[in-house]
Formats: structure tokens, sequence, C-alpha cells
């Protein structure tokens, strides 16, 4: 009896220790590469500030990637305390709100990051996070086979053929910043074997294609530049219309032709990357964050925004951004966080350690010697970057899913491009009703 | 006497049926609460009672029947060739495993990898930029099929199932066959039955029960097959893919439809309870 009332006592005084030295602002963040070092730099430097008090000091907070969004859903859900302040994304601020409480920002908030980027963190008007990450997506091209290319009467003739023949149009050659989706799928022809069996590479380009919602995000920029929208002004999905089929039909001659990997219907992010990584492939549009590891494995390697269409050039946009749990034990300790981590200061700071946060040109221009990718990602977030109407709805990663399932399937075979569409329909109705 | 004994029985049962009911009756009672519910995400705690709703929804889902059928294919089709390759494994290998019974350790190698895992292993091996598979295939005969395309996917998850599994059917068909009393087969053969008419007129049979549990237990795990094809392909493209675990786990996370999710679930028990009840008067049907 002696022995458990000691042992019991131990355990007590101990938890209460551990207690003690646990910091009280609990921050849930975004695993693994560089948002989480730069996420641990920015608190280690905001703990070292004289006026932050040792109850709201900020201790970080790291599951798995895999399945995050999934378990965060179902501890917001449950009114979990573990964390105060939670990452977020631009595609589920909607989903989460209800268990979310809208935050102020720094006074200086709108001069660092500019209206377009805290727009990706807000719903229905309110601010419910502080950007911290921004993605979109570049088009990565092959250099050398460019140039190669552009200096061969013979191939540029070549090249030519092809399109006359596959797309009905006589298209030269043309430096990718002036590529049209025409162009890019004729170039990807161009440099497939299947088509052209001299190619230098397997596949003129890789679609990442697996039933997944982030790979339609990587694709509606597509559509986008041919005018496709969600919705219309009055709520009416319009997911069926000629710009959708336009370019859902343009990828899948890419699929037919063989210019895209016959198993890309099973690839995401990290497949999709080996293929261009391998030398096999000469052009794809892939997120920004994949900058480094590309031009580092194929060094000749250029970027651009996506190619542009008849309504113009246009890039999907999201924000990673962290926000404030409806349940925290310590809002003001969370909220002084956050307030901190929207000044200049910060985004710095997390900037110079690896993180990609969307900066306005002035506060970009700080960083032209150490980031010099962040101005390019921050002038196209700002020139081309887009939402579509709906995408920061309660049910818009549904409708990424509806869409992945649907597109997917009239890519490999599975189904026709009427009944994509009106499966897609069904579902954007009933989840954006 | 009697009496005293039902009494400690209950006793000392009673820590393992506390423990049972809650491990197993609070998901259950949550299940059914929410599968005859209007349940989101946001009224966890408020589900509003909607009949049979949920049911209507799930069996009007075209998306249900793709994966039931889906699920029903595979299930079927992996159990037939784990039990055949097993079987045959079992009883062309038993001698050697009679003289040197480390083969067996090689041969369950398969089935002590997590599921969740080979799958991630198979997208790395057969990956056409990064697999090792592929890679010598270009290598030797300059192409490779593409193991994951719409065409074969199908067939590259039943094989990467039957792979996996097959020693699990292997083991319960060599402890069947080397449960054979020696005596029986030594009769035969001083009678002069040649070794095929051995197997199939006295090791077979004998062997019948084993294969019919065999079949029942790898059909069952097949039909509820989530982790590998999920790390591998996930639900496929246009939901090919989609066995009735991953269209539950999906409705539930991916759409947050729960009270729907948890509908599909019960039909799933409902559909197993009733396979299982069948299967095992069947097998005391054969029994007698």
């Amino acid at each position: 009896m002696k022995l458990t009332a000691k042992l019991l006592g131990v355990t007590a005084l101990s938890s209460l220790l551990t207690g003690a030295v646990h910091a009280e602002v609990t921050v849930l963040g975004w695993p693994g590469g560089p948002e989480e070092t730069a996420l641990r730099a920015a608190a280690e430097m905001y703990n070292a500030r004289a006026e932050v008090a040792d109850d709201d000091k900020v201790e970080l907070l790291f599951t798995s990637r895999d399945g995050f969004f999934d378990k965060l859903q179902v501890d917001l859900a449950a009114g979990s305390t573990a964390f105060d302040a939670n990452l977020l994304a631009t595609y589920s601020i909607g989903k989460y709100a209800p268990f979310l409480e809208p935050i102020p920002l720094s006074d200086e908030a709108g001069a660092v990051f500019g209206d377009t980027v805290l727009k990706t963190m807000q719903f229905e008007g309110a601010q419910y996070g502080v950007p911290t990450d921004l993605s979109l997506h570049f088009l990565y091209y092959r250099t050398d086979l460019i140039d190669a290319l552009m200096a061969d009467d013979a191939a540029k003739a070549k090249y030519t053929e092809i399109a006359q023949e596959h797309l009905g149009e006589a298209l030269a050659p043309k430096s990718p910043e002036d590529w049209s989706w025409l162009d890019f799928v004729a170039n990807a022809l161009y440099f497939s074997q299947s088509v052209n069996p001299d190619s230098p590479t397997r596949y003129g380009t890789v679609i990442q294609a697996k039933n997944l919602l982030f790979n339609m995000m990587v694709f509606h920029s597509w559509p986008r530049s041919y005018g496709a929208d969600w919705m219309d002004a009055d709520g009416n999905i319009t997911v069926d219309s000629e710009a959708y089929r336009t370019a859902l039909s343009m990828a899948n001659k890419l699929f037919e032709l063989g210019a895209t990997p016959p198993d890309s219907t099973s690839y995401e992010y990290a497949e999709a990357n080996a293929a261009y990584s391998s030398g096999q492939v000469a052009a794809m549009v892939q997120w920004n964050a994949a900058a480094n590891d590309l031009t580092g494995a194929q060094p000749d390697t250029g970027t651009f925004a996506p190619p542009s269409g008849p309504e113009g050039r246009f890039t999907h946009i999201h924000g990673l951004g962290l926000g404030l749990n409806a349940a925290a034990t310590n809002k003001d300790g969370a909220i002084a966080f956050l307030q901190w981590l929207s000044t200049e200061e910060a985004a710095i700071a997390y900037a110079k350690a690896g993180g990609a946060p969307g900066l306005a040109s002035a506060t970009a221009a700080k960083l032209a010697d150490d980031r010099p990718d962040l101005v390019q990602s921050g002038d196209y977030a700002s020139t081309y970057g887009f939402v579509m109407n709906g995408g920061t709805s309660a049910n818009a990663l549904s409708v990424y899913e509806a869409q992945a399932k649907e597109f997917t399937g009239f890519w490999a075979g599975t189904q026709d491009l009427d009944t994509a569409l009106g499966n897609t329909t069904a579902a954007m109705t009933e989840l954006l009703k | 006497m009697v009496k005293k004994y039902k009494l400690e029985n209950a006793v000392l049962a009673s820590p393992t049926s506390l423990f049972l009911l809650a491990i197993l009756g609070f998901p259950v009672i949550l299940s059914l609460t929410y599968g005859f519910s209007e349940t989101s995400f946001e009224t966890l705690r408020s589900p509003e009672f909607s009949g049979l709703q949920n049911f209507r929804d799930v069996t009007a889902d075209k998306t249900f029947w793709q994966a039931a059928w889906f699920s029903l294919r595979f299930g079927t089709i992996t159990a037939v060739l784990e039990c055949a390759l097993g079987l045959a494994l079992a009883v062309y290998l038993a001698p050697l495993i009679q003289k040197h019974s480390w083969v067996v350790a090689i041969l369950i190698i398969p089935m002590i990898v997590a599921p969740a895992m080979m799958g991630l292993m198979y997208r790395l091996i057969l990956n056409e930029f990064a697999g090792p598979i592929p890679y010598y295939l270009y290598s030797w005969i300059g192409s490779s099929p593409a193991f994951l395309s719409p065409k074969n996917v199908f067939t590259t998850v039943i094989l990467a199932e039957t792979l996996q599994w097959t020693p699990f059917a292997f083991l319960l068909f060599l402890t069947a066959y080397q449960s054979i009393p020696q005596e029986i087969r030594e009769a035969a053969t001083v009678d002069g039955t040649r070794p095929w008419r051995l197997f199939w007129k006295i090791e077979f049979p004998l062997m019948l029960p084993t294969l019919f549990v065999a079949v029942f237990i790898r059909f069952i795990d097949g039909f509820r097959v989530f982790d590998n094809i999920y790390t591998l392909v996930g639900s496929g493209p246009g939901g090919s893919t989609t066995s009735m675990s991953i269209y539950i786990f999906e409705t539930f996370l991916r759409r947050g439809e729960i009270g729907k999710s948890m509908a599909a679930a019960i039909l799933l028990f409902v559909s197993a309870f009733v396979v299982l009840s069948v299967a095992q008067w069947l097998l005391r049907r054969a029994s007698r």
C-alpha cells in the first residue's frame, strides 16, 4: 500500500513538472519538408522575444502527412484541446470554419502579403488564418531540348507535321514562355517516342492523374484558361462547359497517344517528379514546391507560369497557413503568436528558413538575394493566380474529390466525357447547393 | 456446487466481457446510431434520426455497387489463387520441409510485412522510372508493361495480394497435410496406389475441411481489402479499384457523409454475417 502511494505520488509530481516545462501555446504544423523547418525557426525566434511570457511560449506539434487533414478534421470536430493553433489550407477553410475562430492580423499584414494572398485564408469575408506558404504551379521544361529543337530546321518541320496530323493545325515550335495549351500538347507529342520515334525522351509530358484531389488542382489551370469556372454568379454549376470539355479532351489526347506514361493514372506528385527527373520527360506542369528537386535533377530546366488559353494565363493558387482552434485553451497566447507571424519580421525569417510565403513585391524584394524564387512565385501568384468560384466553400475538398474520380475515369477510358461531366455536375450540385 | 461454479465463472469472465463490451460494443452502438441518423462532422454530437434514409442513399449510389462488385471479384479470385498455390506448395514441398523446417520461415516472410508497406513497396518497385522491375525489363527487352495502367491495374493488385497471402494458405495446408497419419499413406502404397491417385483419393479428401476454411478466410480477407490497394493505387481512376472498405473510408472521411458510410458498414457486416452463417452450415453438413 505504501509503495503504491509512493508510486502515485511520484507519478503525480512528474506530471506536474512535465506540465511546467511544456509551452502554453501548442501549434499543430505541416509535418516534414521546408514548412516544418521554417515554422521551427519562426517559433524559436518568437520564443526568444523578451515580451513573450513563459505562459505564451510556443511549442510545435507535428504528426504525419498521411491522412493529416482527415485526422485534423476528426480532432477539430471532437473539440480537441491538444493544440491551440493548427494548419489550414485554402481549400479546407470552409470545412473547418465551424471549429475555428477568425483572427486579427498585424497592421502590416496587408503590406507584407498583399490582398490576393490574404484572401487565400479567408472564408465568408472573415480572416481565419495567417498565410505561411503559397502553392501555385510552374511549367517546367527542358531548355536543352527546346534549344536543340529551335536550332534544327528538319526537327521544326517534323514538329509542324505532327501538330498538323494530330491537332489539325500546322504549329511551329515556340519558346515555352509563349506557349498556349495547344503548343504544350504539340510539344508533348513531338517529344513522345510513341508519336515521334526519334524523340530523345520517352514521353513529352507527364500528367499526374491518380484519383486524388490535389491532382485536380494541378489540372484546373488548363480549363480556367479556356474560361471555366465551378459556378456562375447565380450559383449554377458550370462544369459541363465548352472550356472543361476542351481541356479534358486535349489532356485525353495525351493519354491516347502515349505522350504521358500509360500508368500515370496512378501517379501523384512523387511519381511525376521521378518521371521528369529521370530525363525521360520533356515538360510538365507541377507545383512550385518541386522547383528545387526538378532543377536539381535536370539542371537544364526552365520555369514559367502554366501555358495560356483564349481567356488568358492562369495558375491555381492556394495557401497553407495557421488558424485558431475554437477549443484552444490559450486563445490569447495563440492569437499573439499568429499576429506576430503576420509581421514582416516573421515572414522574412520564415522565408529565410526555407518556407515559401506569398509575399507582396516590396517584401519579396528584401529577399531577392536569399530567395529569388519567391520573387517569381509572388509575381505569378499576383498576376495569374485564381481560385474557382466555390473553391473555399465548406465542400471544396469534396468537389475536388468528385472531379478527380470522374475526370480520371474519363482519361482511363472507363467512361465517356458526357458521363464524366454529367456525374461531376450532379455531385457538385449536391455539394455546392 | 454447480451454482457456486456458475457464480465463479461469471465473476472470472466479467473483466473480459466488460473489456469486449467497451471495445466492441461502443463502436457498434455508435455505428448503429450514426447509420440511422443524418450525421456530419458538424453534428457528431447531435445526430438526427433519419430512419432508413442512409440505407436508401447507399443502395442508390452506383459507386457502392461498383465497390461491392470489385470486392466480390477481388475476394473470390485471390482466395482461389492463394488456396490453389498454397495447396500445391504445401504438397510439393512437404518432403523437403520434413528435412529442412527452416524453409517454412523463408516462405512466410511476405506475411510478416504490413499490407500498407507492401503496397508502398510495389508502388516503388513497379514504377517505370524508379522501380527495378521496369528498369531491368527496359534493359533486357527494351520495354516494360505499365503495371499500374488502367488495363493492368486489377491484375497487378490481384498478384500483389496473392503473393503476400499465399503463405497463409500454405501454412494451413502444410499443417493439414502433415497431420494425415503416415500409416494411411503406407497402407495405400503397399496396396499399389500411385502417388497421384493417393493424393486425389486419400490426402485431398482428408484436407477438404482445411481447404474450406482457407478459402473462406482468404475470401473474407480479400473482400475487406484496404491498405495495400489504397497505398498502391488509391481508389483508382474512376473509382476502378475502390473496395468496400475504401468506399466506407472515403465516404466517411473524404466526403464527410458519416451516416451513409455507417450504413454501408452495417450492410457489409450483415452480408458478412450471412456468408459466415451459410459457410458454417455447409461446414457442419459436410462434416456429418
